[in-house]
């Protein structure tokens, strides 16, 4: 596991915002967004190579997922970006991501954790800064797609659900009633997800970050 | 190419299987100051679990072992949910660490603890339903297995239950089943080729049986667990042929067991479970068999990390004249996988040898199972098999391959707890 280091002023509570979320923010393409019940805007922007997208008004940090980490456990978040060229009809390519978020008890920091390949480790972080760590590590190859052809973007986001309401199955076999129960759920009882989509935009109108090393902020 | 596709699903299920989370929680580093338990029903759980929470405290935060005693809670107090918190302790770097339970004791909770498909043996499966109140548990089910025994019986199961007869250290149940038998062709030719002389029972088409058991925990503590069951089947069957006639097995019962985990100090885990039991069937409880049964198993576990080792033993003896339901088999969905019963031996042995060594990372799980079913007076001749499988949460998917000259047909399992 390779521990990210965290500059000094995180440390100290500022907000950290990379260049590249300000060049994202500045440079926003005016897209058609859904958060839940909110229109917000979905910033994308293009680094020669990946797909990066931004989102300076989604905080995903609250409610139940919020409560979760304050009680100390660790909450799994769950991203997807998805490239289209024909308005969701058929999918281009698809990028599931997983971020572990924990809340230090102690410090009041959060700590966030990309799982996979690759696996990433921040730490000391606040809210805002965690959760722009976590928009900043979804990407999606532009790989094939020409500078001038209209493609669409979605970017998924939910919380997974907590481990013991999911345990439908155990030591004691398939639990008839709490999959009754699970199934019976509504709606407001699951976890919150948001969705927001964009397009139809073209690389070639794309804010241009500053190649590979964009990544690295 | 045959079995490629489950090629496919067991790689896919490594990479899905990624890091578990708990690893990840930045509390893991803190101490653990105390152990409370707050909501409805915090009362009845029974001592050696409260001792397991008692011996968190001091020890560093373990998510996964948090995540293992919230559910244990549940299945005592039979609550809708048991989730866990943390707090900051009065210590700096310590935390507190605080269950919650949720909701009133269950009523009825239905359930499927047993399912498993063999590719070469069709589905078992057992499901049922519980009423609890208090202490006491009524139970009513069905099942369907052509897995456990040489034959498969169908049809349905009810147990009364008690937890706390006089103190929560003796139990009392008592069992009761009815069951209609299906036989493989393999079997009943295997009894034909015996004839008459034959020592081996014939076949039945119905059984029922009755049996009070009670048991008492001897120890408990950091040593381990005992328990011994004692009790008495009544156990009665209508034979098939030559005519139609009910016969009966009446049999005490006793058994011993010993239980004992030991956690390390680098979240090592060591878990050992021993038993013995005998099934002693007697003209005196009015048996037409007369036989005593023997079985002793040993199971021992030891985790490090996200890997696990677990070998298992199992060795039986059969003295007297013992229906078939009392007759040991291999080459099923837990011993000699991959092989089949009734290539092995149609009508089950009188003596059995079994081990199987699994090692486990993740949802991986490798196993090389060795064993050996016989008569009396007759050789032992040791089998062997190997085998990869998947393992989640219970469920299981498997596939088996005997070790054997010739044609090699591989068996595959999937279901779970079997």
């Amino acid at each position: 596991m390779r521990q990210t280091d965290i500059p000094s002023r995180n440390r100290k509570g500022a907000v950290p915002i990379s260049r590249r979320r300000w060049l994202l923010a500045s440079a926003a393409i005016p897209a058609s967004c859904l958060w839940g019940a909110e229109r917000l805007n979905l910033s994308v922007a293009w680094d020669g190579d990946d797909l990066h997208v931004a989102a300076p008004l989604l905080h995903f940090l609250a409610g139940k997922p919020l409560d979760r980490l304050r009680d100390g456990a660790a909450v799994v978040f769950l991203t997807q970006l998805t490239l289209t060229t024909d308005n969701f009809t058929t999918s281009l390519r698809r990028t599931p991501e997983r971020f572990v978020f924990s809340y230090d008890l102690w410090e009041e920091r959060f700590s966030v954790t990309k799982l996979g390949e690759g696996q990433r480790t921040v730490s000391h972080l606040s809210a805002v800064a965690a959760e722009a760590w976590c928009l900043d590590n979804v990407a999606i190859s532009s790989t094939g797609l020409p500078q001038d052809r209209p493609f669409w973007l979605r970017f998924e986001l939910r919380a997974a659900e907590p481990k013991d309401e999911a345990a439908v199955l155990g030591e004691s076999g398939l639990n008839l009633t709490r999959l009754i129960e699970m199934f019976s759920r509504r709606p407001r009882d699951r976890q919150p997800q948001w969705t927001a989509d964009a397009g139809p935009l073209r690389l070639g109108d794309l804010k241009r970050l500053v190649g590979r090393a964009a990544r690295a902020l | 190419m045959r079995f490629a596709w489950l090629a496919s699903i067991l790689w896919s299920s490594l990479l899905l299987a990624g890091t578990p989370e708990q690893d990840m929680n930045v509390n893991t580093r803190y101490t653990v100051e105390s152990v409370d338990i707050a909501g409805d029903n915090p009362t009845g759980i029974s001592t050696g679990l409260r001792g397991e929470l008692t011996r968190l405290v001091g020890a560093k935060l373990n998510p996964a072992a948090l995540d293992d005693l919230a559910t244990r809670i549940r299945q005592e107090l039979h609550v809708r949910a048991v989730t866990h918190r943390l707090l900051r302790g009065q210590t700096p770097e310590h935390v507190r660490v605080v269950f919650d339970v949720r909701g009133t004791p269950a009523k009825f909770e239905a359930s499927v603890p047993k399912l498993v498909y063999r590719s070469d043996g069709g589905t078992s499966g057992l499901a049922e339903g519980t009423a609890t109140v208090g202490s006491q548990a009524f139970t009513f089910g069905g099942v369907s297995d052509g897995d456990d025994l040489a034959e498969r019986y169908t049809g349905i199961i009810a147990r009364y239950e008690d937890k706390h007869l006089a103190s929560d250290r003796v139990w009392f149940r008592v069992d009761f089943e009815s069951y209609h038998e299906q036989w493989s062709q393999a079997t009943v030719n295997a009894l034909d080729q015996q004839g008459a002389e034959s020592d081996t029972p014939g076949i039945y088409r119905t059984r029922q049986n009755i049996e009070p058991l009670v048991t008492f925990e001897l120890l408990r503590g950091a040593s381990g667990r005992v328990n011994l069951t004692v009790g008495t089947s009544f156990e009665r069957f209508q034979t098939q042929f030559p005519a139609a006639r009910t016969e009966s097995a009446n049999a005490m019962v006793t058994t011993l067991r010993y239980h004992r985990r030991v956690e390390g100090s680098d979240a090592n885990q060591q878990e050992w479970d021993a038993g013995y039991s005998l099934r002693a069937a007697t003209n005196l409880l009015g048996s037409d068999f007369a036989y005593a049964r023997h079985q002793g198993d040993v199971h021992y576990a030891y985790s490090w990390g996200r890997s696990q080792i677990l070998d298992d033993l199992t060795a039986g003896a059969i003295t007297g004249q013992a229906p078939l339901f009392e007759r040991f088999i291999v080459g099923n969905s837990t011993m000699l996988r991959g092989w089949n019963r009734f290539e092995l031996d149609p009508l089950g042995g009188n003596r059995v040898v079994a081990n199987t060594l699994e090692y486990r990372y993740r949802l991986l799980d490798v196993f090389y199972d060795s064993g050996a079913i016989w008569d009396q007076g007759q050789t032992a001749i040791l089998r062997h098999s190997v085998g990869v499988g998947v393992r989640q949460n219970g469920m299981y998917a498997a596939l088996a391959f005997p070790i054997r000259e010739g044609h090699i047909e591989p068996v595959f399992m999937v279901g779970m707890n079997y």
